[in-house]
C-alpha cells in the first residue's frame, strides 16, 4: 500500500494482525490465514437481534393501490409536443410506458428482472 | 449513506460510504459530458426513481439498460481517446511482480492473445483490475461468461489481501432451464431473471411436491423481501434434495398474465411452457460478489502499482450485502480516485523494458499436440461443472459448517485432480489456454468463498449460517485472508512464473 494508505488502514485496526504492523514485512512467515480487522464505526446505533432481511418489502395495501393504477396505465402517459412521452404521475420523460419498473423494488420490465 | 449501511448489515467501511456518497453525483455528471444518456424528467432534471433499499428516489437510469448505456458511452470515450489503446481479446493470465524488501510490487502481466493464440507480456507502472466477479463457480449465474474471478485469482496469487468472499449476492427466481418443457439446445449464457412483480401480483411459490413453502419461512410469504425468498428456496432445494422450485401466476386471469408480463409469458412459451396454465420453474442465481481485493480509499491494494475498482474491489462500500445500483457507482468513484495515484507512481517509477525477461514466459500448449489438448479441455469442462455443483450444494445460499468443510475437501480432491490429470498428460506449469486459465481461477475464488465462509461465526447479510444463526457483534469484521505461503499450494494457487521448478 502507498504509505499516505497505511495509516487510514492502521488507525481502524485496535488489534492488528501480524502482517500488518509496520515491523513485520508481508512476506515474512505468512501462512495461508483467515483473520479479522476490526472496523471502526462510529454511527451504528441500532441493534439486530435477527439476521434480517436487506429491505422491507412494500406492504400489502400499497400493492393493492399499484394494481389499480396499472389498470388505468394507459391514462398515465401523455405526448408533449415533441411527441415523447411523459409519464403523468412521475414527469419523465421518454421513460417507459405502464406501471413503474420500480413498484417491485427491482426493475421490472414485462415481467424480467434487469436490476435489483 | 444510511441506505448502504443498513443494507449492508453494519459492515460497511463508513468513510468509503461516505466517499461515495458525496462524489457519486459528480461522477454520474461526468458520465453524461462523455456522453451517457439517462432519462430524463419533464422537468428538465434528471429522472431518478426508488429501488429497493432505498429510502429516497435517487436511482439514475437508461431505460432498462443503465450499465449498459454507461458501457456504451464509456466504450466510445476511450475509442475515440488516441491516448488508450484497446488490446481485444487479451486474456489476462497472472500479474508480474517482484519482491523489494518488505514490498510486493507489480509491474505488468502476461496476457494471451486468445485469437492469435500468442503470449504478450505487459510492462506498466500501474496496473488497474476491473475485471467483474465470479459467478461462474456457480451453476447458475446472471454474469456473462467472462466472470470467472479471474482478478480476484491473479491479486491472490500475487499475494494482494482479499476481503469478504463469504458474500455473495443470489436472485432468487431465474428461470430454471432444466424445468422447461422443451429444454433450450444451447446453455443460456446468462439467466433470465422472474422480477418480484411476478410476486407482488400474486405468484405463488411451491415446491416440486406442490407444497407452497414460503408461510414456512415468513408470514409475508411470497412477500417477504427478495433474500428471505432466495434463503427459503435454497432451503427447500437442500432439503428434497430437487433442482428448482415452482412459481405459480396461472391462478390469475390470462389477459392479465400477458399484458403484465409479455416477457416471461414468450419466452417460456418458446420452450413449451404456457405460464398461463402451468407454473414457471425457478432456481437462485447467483449475481453480485460483494467481497473481492481489498482497496484502500484510492483502490490502492497492498501491492505496490496495483489497484482495483468495481466488481473486482472489496472497497468496504458494500458490507455484508450491496445496496441496488451502488456497484456501477463504485466502479466510477474508485476508478476515479486511483487516478491521482497512479499518475503519482507514473512519475516516480524507474521501470524499464529490460525488465521483461525477469520472469519465465507463459507457453501455448502447441507440443502436446491437438488430440491431448483436446482430452485436457473436455476433462476441464467436465470439472468446471463438478465445481459449480459442489458451490451450489454445499456453498449456497443457506450454509452449515458441515457443508463448508465438506466443500472444501471435495474442492481440494477435485483440483487435485485435475491438476494430476494435466500434468499425466505433459501439462507443464507454464503452459496456457484460456479455459485451464479460467478454470485455475474459479478454483482459486471458489476456495476464497468456502474459507471465508468457515471464518464467520455469524450470520449477517447475504452470509446465512444454521450453525451461526445470529448476529453477532464480535463478529461485526471484515474478512480478510492475507496473502499465502507457497508451501502445499496448488497450481492455481501460484503465479505461473512462481511455480517450483523456477524457483
Amino acid at each position: 500500500m502507498t504509505t499516505s494508505s497505511l495509516p487510514r488502514l492502521l488507525s481502524t485496526v485496535s488489534n492488528p494482525a501480524p502482517y500488518l504492523s509496520r515491523s513485520e514485512p508481508l512476506t515474512r512467515s505468512i501462512s495461508n490465514s483467515v483473520s479479522r480487522l476490526l472496523c471502526s464505526y462510529s454511527t451504528q446505533q441500532h441493534r439486530q437481534n435477527t439476521v434480517t432481511e436487506q429491505e422491507p418489502a412494500p406492504s400489502l395495501s400499497q400493492e393493492n393501490k399499484r394494481t389499480q393504477e396499472e389498470e388505468q396505465e394507459h391514462h398515465h402517459d401523455d405526448d408533449d409536443e415533441d411527441g415523447e412521452l411523459v409519464n403523468k404521475e412521475t414527469g419523465e420523460v421518454g421513460g417507459p410506458k405502464g406501471p413503474e419498473p420500480t413498484r417491485y423494488g427491482d426493475w421490472e420490465r414485462n415481467g424480467r428482472c434487469y436490476d435489483f | 449513506m444510511k441506505d448502504t449501511i443498513v443494507a449492508g448489515a453494519y459492515l460497511c467501511d463508513e468513510e468509503t460510504v461516505r466517499v461515495v456518497c458525496t462524489e457519486g453525483p459528480e461522477r454520474v455528471r461526468e458520465l453524461i459530458a462523455m456522453g451517457a444518456s439517462f432519462d430524463y424528467g419533464e422537468d428538465g432534471n434528471l429522472h431518478l426513481v426508488r429501488e429497493g433499499g432505498h429510502s429516497h428516489r435517487r436511482i439514475v437510469h437508461a431505460a432498462d439498460m443503465t450499465g449498459k448505456e454507461i458501457e456504451r458511452a464509456l466504450l466510445k470515450s476511450v475509442v475515440n481517446n488516441p491516448n488508450i489503446f484497446v488490446f481485444e481479446h487479451h486474456f489476462a493470465i497472472d500479474l508480474l511482480t517482484f519482491q523489494d524488501g518488505s514490498d510486493i510490487t507489480c509491474v505488468g502481466l502476461d496476457t494471451l492473445n486468445t485469437e492469435t493464440l500468442e503470449v504478450v507480456r505487459f510492462l506498466s507502472k500501474v496496473t488497474l483490475l476491473a475485471s467483474g466477479g465470479a459467478g461462474h463457480i456457480y451453476p447458475k449465474t446472471t454474469n456473462p461468461l467472462v466472470a470467472t474471478g479471474d482478478g480476484i485469482a491473479m491479486a491472490h496469487r500475487a499475494q494482494a489481501v482479499i476481503s469478504n468472499m463469504e458474500f455473495v449476492q443470489f436472485h432468487p427466481t431465474a428461470l430454471a432451464d432444466e424445468g422447461l418443457p422443451t429444454k433450450p439446445s444451447k446453455p443460456r449464457e446468462n439467466a433470465f431473471l422472474i422480477s418480484e412483480a411476478v410476486r407482488g401480483d400474486g405468484g405463488i411459490l411451491y415446491n416440486l411436491g406442490m407444497e407452497r413453502f414460503m408461510p414456512l419461512y415468513d408470514e409475508r410469504a411470497e412477500l417477504a423481501p427478495r433474500d428471505v425468498v432466495a434463503r427459503s428456496i435454497d432451503d427447500q432445494l437442500k432439503k428434497r434434495n430437487e433442482k428448482y422450485v415452482l412459481l405459480d401466476i396461472s391462478h390469475k386471469p390470462k389477459a392479465e398474465i400477458l399484458s403484465h408480463f409479455p416477457n416471461i409469458a414468450s419466452m417460456c412459451l418458446q420452450y413449451g411452457l404456457d405460464i398461463t396454465r402451468h407454473p414457471i420453474p425457478v432456481v437462485p442465481a447467483a449475481h453480485y460478489i460483494c467481497g473481492g481485493v481489498r482497496a484502500g480509499l484510492e483502490g490502492e491494494t497492498n501491492v505496490k502499482g496495483l489497484y482495483v475498482a468495481g466488481e473486482v474491489a472489496c472497497t468496504g462500500l458494500h458490507g455484508a450485502n450491496r445496496l441496488a445500483s451502488n456497484s456501477l457507482l463504485e466502479a466510477l468513484v474508485f476508478a476515479r480516485r486511483a487516478v491521482q495515484p497512479s499518475i503519482d507512481i507514473m512519475k516516480s517509477s524507474s521501470l524499464d523494458i529490460t525488465a521483461s525477461n525477469f520472469w519465465p514466459h507463459p507457453i501455448v500448449p502447441f507440443s502436446l499436440g491437438s488430440d491431448i489438448t483436446g482430452k485436457i479441455g473436455s476433462v476441464t469442462r467436465e470439472l468446471r461443472k463438478e465445481l459449480q455443483s459442489i458451490m451450489w450444494n454445499y456453498v449456497g445460499i443457506v450454509r452449515s459448517t458441515m457443508r463448508l468443510e465438506t466443500a472444501e475437501q471435495k474442492i481440494c480432491k477435485l483440483e487435485d485432480k485435475w491438476e494430476e490429470y494435466l500434468f499425466q498428460h505433459g501439462w507443464k506449469p507454464t503452459m496456457v489456454v484460456p479455459e485451464t486459465c479460467e478454470m485455475r481461477n474459479l478454483f482459486c475464488s471458489a476456495k476464497l468463498v468456502v474459507s471465508s465462509a468457515l471464518s464467520r461465526h455469524e450470520s449477517r447479510g447475504l452470509h446465512y449460517t444454521v450453525d451461526f444463526p445470529h448476529l453477532e457483534e464480535s463478529e461485526r469484521l471484515p474478512t480478510v485472508i492475507s496473502p499465502s505461503s507457497h508451501v502445499n499450494s496448488t497450481w492455481s494457487s501460484r503465479q505461473l512464473h512462481k511455480q517450483p521448478m523456477y524457483q
